[in-house]
Formats: structure tokens, sequence, C-alpha cells
């Protein structure tokens, strides 16, 4: 149970400044998620929160105590690594009982703490195997395991359920909320994965190039993103920008002054001819529940839509797409997003 | 063993032997034979006799022939060759005796009073009777003492006296004696060889007789060999094809178990403690081997510091330099350190090497960094990372290092020399093998037995870890 807090976080490689001066509150029991796009500096600041990496400047804060040079080993917190990082030459209990043994605890508590974690995660009947003889959703639940057997502060995620398959990706989601809800503690996530983040966050912390673009809860970054990069980055399939002087007059008219560009969602757009944009059907998707329709408006621009129903529409048709007022949003030349 | 039969029998052609089948196999046995047959060789010659040895027998098995002994006599009547056949090998082997088996075990005096005439005489000569049997007759006739010093004297000290003038009253065998021990003509120490018993065809007489060969080569066209019914008769030459050779299958069991039991003649000298400094060299010096090799190679692969690619570099260059450079270095390191003539001179100059490190490293920048990562999650310190974590999962390489080690120390003769040459408490088998000679003989047959044995450790080695050889350095990408 504890609080984090980064004040001003740097990190150097070198010359090169790859986290430029992070911000950030974690509140006590929150599920914290770090997303964006690979090389944003994501991990790296997992890294640094865990003490794997140095901070070149700034504090790291765990429950009001400073930890800028308070080893890894000592600051109460676990870790579950995108490869899992199960010591192959281990059985799943001595991989669990590591940690614990070199805290120099009690036999007994080991066995009690391990006993309590295996029936948690449902992996009593192979803790005597070791873990090339697992499968990915078993390696996965062993890495949580480890994680919780520790009893620690914090729980820090780096890409946990990247190397799983799609399905086994969703259930272990819902598994994971489901531990987060149980056990209560404070975790943070790294991903890449917008899904992911929207499903199981208390609080997402969108960041690219080293810095964080927005910090909020799911609908409120999927409602009100507060730059382009957020906006795009959040949903899918993508919102489509299209340049202001390719909008047609009626549009150009209600839109907020300084605005550069639109943005609109792929499924807030309906064929209607209310605020409507001509458009040229290339691609038709079926998939069934909806229909996805690829095309180009005047000046190139790319629009994509989601219809969750099915349509007649043809490839090469010209149609007309609209959408409610309250659904656009607008940026201004810096991809600041502006209210209208 | 099915499988060895289904891997031996297995054609490229479908149901008979192709042209490739038989290349192969012709290959695969030449190869087989190339490095087999040294082995071979080495083996049944360390269980020939000393005997064979001695003859140069280039049999492959070690068949021993019937012996005769060719003596010649001096006398009188100039000089005399003879035969005698079925001695014991005691008497054969007399001067190789050490002086407590000659006095306790045997009584040469009993032993040559069932022989008289010229085989009496040749027989005291050969069992060294001929001076103790002089000193009594001296004793017992009053003689002057420097009769007894004469033998030993310089030239020049001889002319001074005239032995010849005691020899006046003595009977015939009386003079025998004491001119044979003193060296006066026209007797002379008399002579004594081991030779080979065969058989052929007189090629005067057309009838099958006996003859004695000092030396058997096979490869010759003819042998010289001697007539024993007529030894006076001098050299003939015998065509190779044409004798019959008594040969009996009689291996050498005591090359082994003479040095074995610390029962060498002529020497004293102990194999067994050999062996045991060279399993306690080769014990020690691969664990702290194994160790120090995986701690540098560790740090080498998993840790960032100042200098390390220098580090890395300077492990490497000490490749280049031939081990010969070392000797007189390491010699003076391990004594001044006080090393030297102890095992721990071995041990220690040879326990961190470049290779092992560069091998270790290899393999270890393959183990993943974030298991290292975990582990320091996992509040472990960095020696039980490098304890529970790198040294188990570098185990195929360390395993092929081990090995490597354990062969390198076992056959290792420089480092030996080096330490402790002066020290023969503290030989290994390998400096034990190359001093296996008494101070008058080769003892060649015992030398071969214990090559063999000191073959055994490093065979089985082999034999039970190729496997990790093999699997260990494919995966370090060594060659």
């Amino acid at each position: 149970m504890a609080t984090l807090e980064l004040k001003q976080v740097r990190k150097n490689y070198g010359n090169l400044e790859v986290i430029h001066g992070i911000d950030l509150f974690i509140n006590n029991g929150e599920f914290c998620v770090l997303v964006g796009p690979s090389g944003c500096g994501k991990s790296t600041l997992l890294r640094m929160i865990a003490g794997l990496e140095q901070i070149t400047k700034g504090d790291i804060l765990i429950d009001e105590q400073l930890v800028n040079n308070i080893s890894a080993a000592r600051r109460g917190l676990a870790m579950v690594f995108q490869s899992y990082a199960l010591y192959p030459h281990m059985s799943v209990r001595q991989n669990l009982a590591f940690g614990l043994e070199n805290l120099k605890m009690e036999v007994d508590e080991i066995d009690k703490r391990i006993l309590e974690a295996a029936r948690l995660l449902r992996m009593e009947e192979y803790l005597q195997r070791k873990p090339g003889q697992l499968s990915g959703g078993q390696k996965q639940r062993v890495a949580i395991g480890r994680a919780i057997v520790r009893e620690p502060s914090i729980y820090l995620f780096d890409e946990p359920l990247s190397n799983l398959d799609a399905e086994l990706r969703v259930a272990t989601r819902v598994e994971l909320k489901a531990l987060h809800a149980r056990l209560g503690n404070t975790m943070i996530y790294v991903t890449h994965d917008q899904v992911e983040a929207m499903t199981m966050a208390d609080k997402i912390v969108v960041m690219n190039d080293g810095i964080i673009e927005q910090v909020g809860a799911p609908l409120e970054l999927y409602n009100k993103p507060s730059n382009k990069f957020v906006a795009g980055f959040i949903g899918s399939p993508k919102m489509n920008f299209i340049q202001f002087d390719y909008l047609p007059n009626s549009l150009k008219e209600i839109a907020p002054s300084n605005s550069t560009s639109l943005g609109i969602r792929p499924e807030h757009l309906s064929i209607k001819d209310e605020n409507s944009l001509s458009l040229n059907v290339e691609t038709v998707e079926q998939l069934g529940s909806d229909s996805f329709l690829y095309g180009t408006t005047s000046g190139e621009q790319k629009i994509s839509i989601k219809l969750n129903y099915q349509t007649d529409i043809q490839a090469n048709q010209t149609i007309k797409v609209g959408f409610k007022l309250d659904d656009a949003h607008w940026f201004d030349k810096d991809g600041i997003a502006l209210t209208s | 063993m099915s499988a060895v039969i289904k891997f031996f029998s297995r054609t490229h052609g479908k149901n008979k032997l192709s042209f490739i089948d038989w290349i192969a196999y012709l290959y695969l046995f030449l190869g087989f034979l190339i490095i087999f047959l040294p082995v071979l060789w080495l083996l049944l010659n360390s269980i020939k006799s000393q005997f064979l040895l001695q003859k140069l027998d280039t049999n492959l098995l070690p068949l021993d022939y019937d012996r005769v002994v060719r003596a010649t006599v001096f006398g009188p009547d100039g000089k005399e060759i003879f035969i005698i056949k079925d001695l014991p090998d005691w008497v054969i082997y007399w001067n190789e005796l050490r002086d407590e088996d000659k006095k306790e075990v045997n009584d040469p005096n009993l032993f040559i009073s069932k022989f008289e005439g010229k085989e009496y005489y040749a027989l005291r000569t050969h069992l060294g009777l001929v001076s103790d049997h002089a000193k009594e007759l001296i004793e017992e006739k009053n003689f002057p003492e420097w009769l007894i010093k004469y033998p030993s004297m310089f030239p020049d000290a001889k002319k001074e006296y005239n032995p010849e003038e005691y020899l006046i009253n003595l009977n015939e065998e009386e003079v025998r004696l004491l001119s044979e021990f003193l060296g006066l003509k026209p007797y002379k120490p008399n002579g004594f060889t081991s030779q080979i018993l065969i058989s052929a065809k007189n090629t005067e007489t057309n009838e099958i007789e006996e003859y004695s060969v000092s030396r058997l080569n096979t490869n010759k066209d003819t042998v010289n060999a001697r007539l024993i019914s007529n030894p006076q008769g001098g050299i003939v030459k015998i065509p190779t094809e044409d004798i019959i050779v008594n040969k009996k299958l009689r291996p050498s069991w005591i090359n082994y178990s003479d040095p074995l039991t610390n029962n060498v003649r002529g020497m004293s000298f102990d194999a067994i403690k050999c062996l045991n400094n060279s399993v306690f060299v080769t014990i020690i010096a691969t664990i702290i081997t194994v160790l120090i090799n995986s701690m540098a190679a560790f740090a080498l692969s998993k840790y960032k510091f100042n200098g390390q690619i220098i580090f890395f570099i300077i492990i490497l260059a000490t490749l280049m330099v031939p081990a010969s450079v070392l000797i007189v270095g390491i010699f003076k390191m391990v004594s001044v350190t006080g090393l030297n003539g102890t095992l721990w001179g071995v041990i220690i100059p040879g326990a961190a090497t470049p290779t092992g490190v560069f091998m270790l490293r290899q393999y270890m920048l393959t183990i993943p960094d974030e298991l290292l990562e975990a582990a320091r999650m996992d509040a472990a310190s960095e020696w039980s990372i490098y304890w529970r974590i790198v040294f188990p999962l570098a185990l195929p390489a360390i395993a092929v290092l081990a090995i490597l080690s354990i062969i390198w120390r076992w056959n290792d003769l420089i480092l030996p020399m080096i330490a402790v040459s002066t020290t023969k408490t503290a030989y290994t088998i390998q400096l034990c093998l190359l001093d296996f000679q008494g101070e008058y003989v080769a003892q060649e047959h015992y030398r071969l037995a214990m090559t063999v044995v000191s073959l055994i450790p490093t065979t089985l080695v082999f034999v039970f870890l190729q496997r990790y050889i093999t699997t260990g350095i494919a995966n370090t990408g060594i060659k």
C-alpha cells in the first residue's frame, strides 16, 4: 500500500536525454497504466521507478520517502517482466521462494506465502515443474506469483501480456483486473496497447518522446483528448483528421477560431447529410457486426468510418458522411485541443 | 546396443550397400584404425615383458618366447660359448634385483651347487658370488689383505704388486676363482645373456635342431642364430621363413602390479603417490579454475565498468603468448612466493586461463539481462546473482571448461617441472613417467604400463562427459 511521486525525473544516455522531466503522482491503490508508442520512454520510466536504471535528475518518492539512492532490492517493489524472466533452472516453487530466501524469511512463512499465491493464481499442480515445461499463460501466472509472494507495496508490470496469444491476453487482462481489485495494491502497468490501457486502468498516462502528453481516466482521454497525439493514440480505429482548408464551408463557419484541423472518430461518422463530407469509398470491410469503410474526401484526406451494422455500400461509390457537432474535436496549429 | 547396430547398419542405398556406403564405411574404418591402432599398440605393449621390450619385439600381442641363456666362459683353453636352458626368471634378471630380494628371497649359493663345470662358473660370475668366494679363500689361506682391494685398484697401483705368486700353491679350482676375482689372464669375468630359443632345420644334417638367437626381427630375411648342441660352431644365418618359434601368449601383469604396489626392482618408486598427487592437483586446480574464470567472465559479460574492453583485450592477448615464454617468469614467481616444491605451486600459476574466461564470457552474454534484473528485484545480492543464477545457467559452458581443465591438468608436464621437479614427494604422474627409470636400467615395461594407467582418468572423462563437450562447445560457438 503506497503512493508514488515523480518530481522532474530526467534520464540521459550520454548526451541524449530520453526522459524530459516527468511529474506524476500515483495514488494509493491506483491501477496506473503508462501507455505510448514504442520508444517513448515508458519502459525506461518504469525501470527507473523500479531502481534498475539510475535517474539523471529529479526525485522519486515512495510513500513520501525519497528512494533515489535506494537499491532496487530495498525499494519494496515487485516487477513482472515482459519475458517473465523466470529462472529456467529452478522449479516454479523455487522461483517463488528465491526472493523470499534472499530476505532471510522463515521457511514456514515462505511455504505459507507460496501456497497462498499458488491458490490465488490456480497453479498448485505445476509448482514442481520447471519454466521450460510450462505454457505461456502458466509462465505468466508464475511471473505474477513471484511478485505476489513478495507482498510488495507497488507492483510494476512491463508489458506482461505481449507474449500471449490474443485470446489468452483478453482472459489474463480480466484476471489481472480482478487481482487488483482483490489485492488493492498500487500497480503501475506499461503497455503500448491502448486497448489494455483503456480496459484496465484507473488512470492512464499517455507518453510520447519522453514527456507526458496527458494523464486521466480512460473515458476522459477518449472524450476529451488534450491534444492531437492523445486523440490519435486512444481509440481504435484511429481518429480521422481533416485539415481545415479542405472542410466544406458550412463546417468552417462553426469551427472555433484558430483551428487548423478537425478530428472525428470513425465510430462517430454516419451516412447522413447533416454536417456532411463527400467521401469516395475505396475499400469496404464487412465484419458481420460492424462494417468499415475507407476512402478519401477532397484534398486526398483519408477517412475511415465504422458502422455498427451491415451495409450494401460498394467500393468506388461516392457517399455523404456526417457527424454530430458534439463529437467533433478541433485542434490548433500546435495540435492543442480547442473547445468549441 | 540395438541403437549401435542400427547406427552401423544404416545404408544410403535402399536395401543394399550403395557406392557411397562403401566409400563412407571404408573412410570410417580407416579413420578408426588411424586413431585406434597407436592406442592398441600402447595397450598391448604395456603387457609385454621387459625381455620382449628389450629385444625390440614387433609383435602386436605379448607373445613370449622360450628362453635360454648364452654364457661365455673364459679359461686356459680360450673362451667357450654355451647355452644353459631352463633357468628361473630370478636368475636371468639377477642384476636387476634389489639387494634385499637377492638375499632374502633366493639363495644363490644353494642354486649353483646344483651345477658344475663351466655352467657353475658362468652362474657364479652372474650371481656375484666370485668376490664372496674369493674373499673366503683369501682369509682361509691367510693371504695379505691388499689382495681383496686389488681388483678396484688403479692400473698404476696394481704394478706395485704381484698377485700371481699366490696362485702357485693352489689347486685348479682355487686358481680359477682367484684369477677371475683378480682379473688375471687367461681368466676374465664370464658373460651371461638371455636369448630366444628357436627351432630350425640344420642345413648340413637336414635335421630339426634348436638354436638360440639374440634378436628376432621377422622383417629381415635371415636370423643370426647359434646352434645349441654346438654353440662353439659360431653364428649361422638361417632364413627367417624356415624357423619355428615357440611362442606362448604370456601377458606380463607385473608391469602394472609392481609399480602400483610399490614393488619395483632396483629403484624405490611410488606410482601411487604420483597418482594421488595428480588427482589432487587436477581436482583442486579444476575447482579453482572454474571459480576464478566464471567470476571473471561474469564481471566481463554482465557489468558495465570503465576499462571493460581493455581488460577483456588484455586477457585475450595473453592467449597469444606461448607457454614456453612464460617458463622463467613462472619459475621466479613460484620460487619467490615459496610455492616451489609444493603442489600449490603447480595449481595456482595455471588457475586463471584466458581460454576459459573467453569461453564463459561468450556463453554468459547469451543469458538474458532480465533474469539478473529479476533477481535484483528479488533482493538478491550480487554474489547470489552470480552463484544462484548465472553459474547454474552457464553450466553447459562450465562443464566444457571443467573437462578441458581436467585434461590439461592431468596431462600437464611443464608446470610440474617448473614447480616441483626437485621434490620427489610432490611429483605428478607425468613427471613420474618421465623419471621412470632405474639408476642403471631403463624400465620401459613399467613406463608403458604406467602410461596406460595415466590415460585412464582422461579416457573416463571423455567417455562419460563427451556429450557435455559437444553440446557445450556448440553452444559457446567455439570450435
